[in-house]
């Protein structure tokens, strides 16, 4: 197969199809940086979705519970030899997906008779201030954005991501507080998982608010905020929607 | 601390019985070893205070009054170093990446016997050192008991082969520490405001007490002086985590 061109393009083809495919229902994940920290979310059903990589480093993904293990516990491990070998200050998530998860990724998906990764990642990196933060979207493929600061979302289908991301550009700005922002983000939530945002037209907020709260019974509500001058070097801390004044319950 | 041995401990065993190898610190041309002195441990109301001077000798010459020798490893332990720098703050980075490695990849934290035991591990290692006595470290180290409801701070003491023990209420190590050992024994006994009962403010101003009246005995051991803004370096160990007194709070207890 690999000795024709032709027949390597389709088969690279048919491997993105699968893993669309099987990504399709996973359930999206955010990242937002605010001025005291960033904060990412992400809605499970059982299996977490966000995690502390390092002292200034998070992780929230969608997919293969067992894919994201590998690979979270493959960013675990080089930023704590990094951080061993030379000094936490060093680790860097842009050397990290750059150089160890992109390539890694990358070779994984073309290597045609072993199964891909089955996974669409947020990594944040909390800077000493919100223009240094950086959040990173990696794709199964190795494939990687990077923006400073702002919000990023990750969804299994592109459009609908996009269209997502779109209205959450528009709706975040100008708002900092915690509970506001979640909020928002379950909001955007719900109209991921309900394909609202290619529907003809949109629901209001008081429809948004009333979806999430109902649409959240029975699943778990992830946040991890990493907080910008904490007090000790591990600035990631899990939240609940408690902790923030929100109630799933209406 | 300008001599490595310390008294009645296995080094002066082994000195006593001709069985000490040769001694490198004491070898011509071998480097003068910086040493660090001295730290202490008591449990106070609300958990464990821990303070040690911030001197830093080599022989008789003070080479720095600002070590910080009470390290935080992580959210819920604290480890305070006596005896050579160099290796104790190894150690400390060595559990600090372990520690947190573990709960990070685990997704739950140490159990505090594995981390009373990574350390003993650690000085275990670092035998033959200890034995050439050019890297014994003798050091104390805190940690919150979370298998107990409610979870509880506890305070551990070591020798320098590894061996740990946990002590009922206070520990010291360092060449200071014989004389503030003497004060905590007297004062958890008989004195009117106990140790353990006592809140942060007079817990902190009784540790600065040890260490001015560790200093006037103990060349060694750096002492507090306001007017030099010379402080001690302070944490505390409650249940919920670690917390730092810094200079600017310990001035203020100093003066009330």
């Amino acid at each position: 197969m690999t000795e024709e061109p032709y027949r390597w393009l389709e088969a690279m083809a048919n491997r993105r199809e699968y893993v669309r495919d099987q990504l399709k229902d996973g359930s999206p994940v955010f990242a937002v940086s605010l001025p005291d920290g960033i904060l990412l979310l992400g809605v499970g059903g059982g299996q977490s979705k966000v995690f502390e990589l390092f002292d200034r480093h998070a992780l929230a993904g969608l997919g293969h519970p067992a894919d994201i293990e590998k690979i979270r516990q493959a960013a675990i491990d080089a930023a704590h030899l990094e951080s061993f070998t030379r000094a936490p200050e060093d680790v860097s998530l842009r050397r990290l997906i750059s150089f160890g998860l992109g390539p890694q990724l990358k070779a994984n998906f073309e290597q045609i008779f072993s199964a891909p990764f089955l996974v669409e990642l947020l990594l944040a990196e909390l800077g000493s201030e919100p223009a240094r933060d950086l959040l990173f979207r990696l794709h199964f493929d190795g494939g990687f954005q990077v923006q400073s600061g702002g919000v990023l979302l990750a969804a299994s289908q592109p459009e609908a991501e996009s269209a997502g991301q779109r209205w959450l550009n528009e709706s975040l700005p100008g708002k900092t507080s915690r509970p506001e922002i979640v909020d928002l983000l379950l909001q955007a939530w719900w109209c991921q998982v309900r394909n609202k945002w290619l529907a003809e037209q949109m629901p209001d907020a008081a429809q948004r608010q009333a979806g999430w709260r109902e649409a959240v019974q029975g699943k778990v509500v992830e946040i991890g905020w990493l907080q910008r001058d904490g007090p000790r070097p591990a600035c990631y801390q899990p939240l609940t929607l408690a902790q923030l004044g929100l109630q799933a319950v209406a | 601390m300008s001599d490595p041995k310390i008294a009645g401990d296995f080094l002066s065993l082994l000195a006593e019985r001709k069985l000490l190898p040769a001694d490198a610190a004491s070898a011509r041309g071998a480097p003068v070893q910086t040493q660090a002195t001295t730290v202490f441990a008591f449990h106070y109301a609300e958990g464990v205070l821990m303070a040690g001077d911030r001197r830093a000798t080599a022989g008789n010459v003070i080479v720095t009054d600002r070590v910080e020798k009470i390290i935080e490893i992580d959210s819920t332990s604290v480890l305070a170093i006596a005896g050579v720098p160099a290796t104790a703050f190894e150690m400390a980075r060595v559990l600090q990446t372990s520690f947190e490695y573990y709960r990070r990849s685990q997704l739950q934290p140490l159990s505090l016997p594995a981390r009373v035991r990574a350390l003993a591990r650690l000085l275990r290692d670092n035998l033959p050192m200890t034995l050439q006595g050019v890297g014994v470290v003798v050091p104390l180290f805190a940690g919150v008991d979370q298998s107990v409801c409610p979870a509880q701070a506890r305070i551990y003491f070591y020798d320098p082969l590894g061996a740990q023990f946990q002590a009922v209420g206070h520990a010291a190590s360092g060449s200071g520490a014989g004389a503030i050992r003497s004060v905590l024994s007297f004062q958890e006994r008989h004195g009117a405001a106990r140790p353990s009962q006592m809140n942060l403010r007079e817990a902190v101003r009784f540790a600065l007490a040890l260490l001015i009246t560790a200093s006037e005995f103990d060349s060694a051991t750096g002492g507090v002086n306001p007017a030099t803004e010379t402080f001690a370096t302070i944490k505390v160990l409650k249940p919920s985590g670690v917390e730092t007194v810094g200079d600017q709070q310990q001035k203020e207890f100093l003066h009330d």
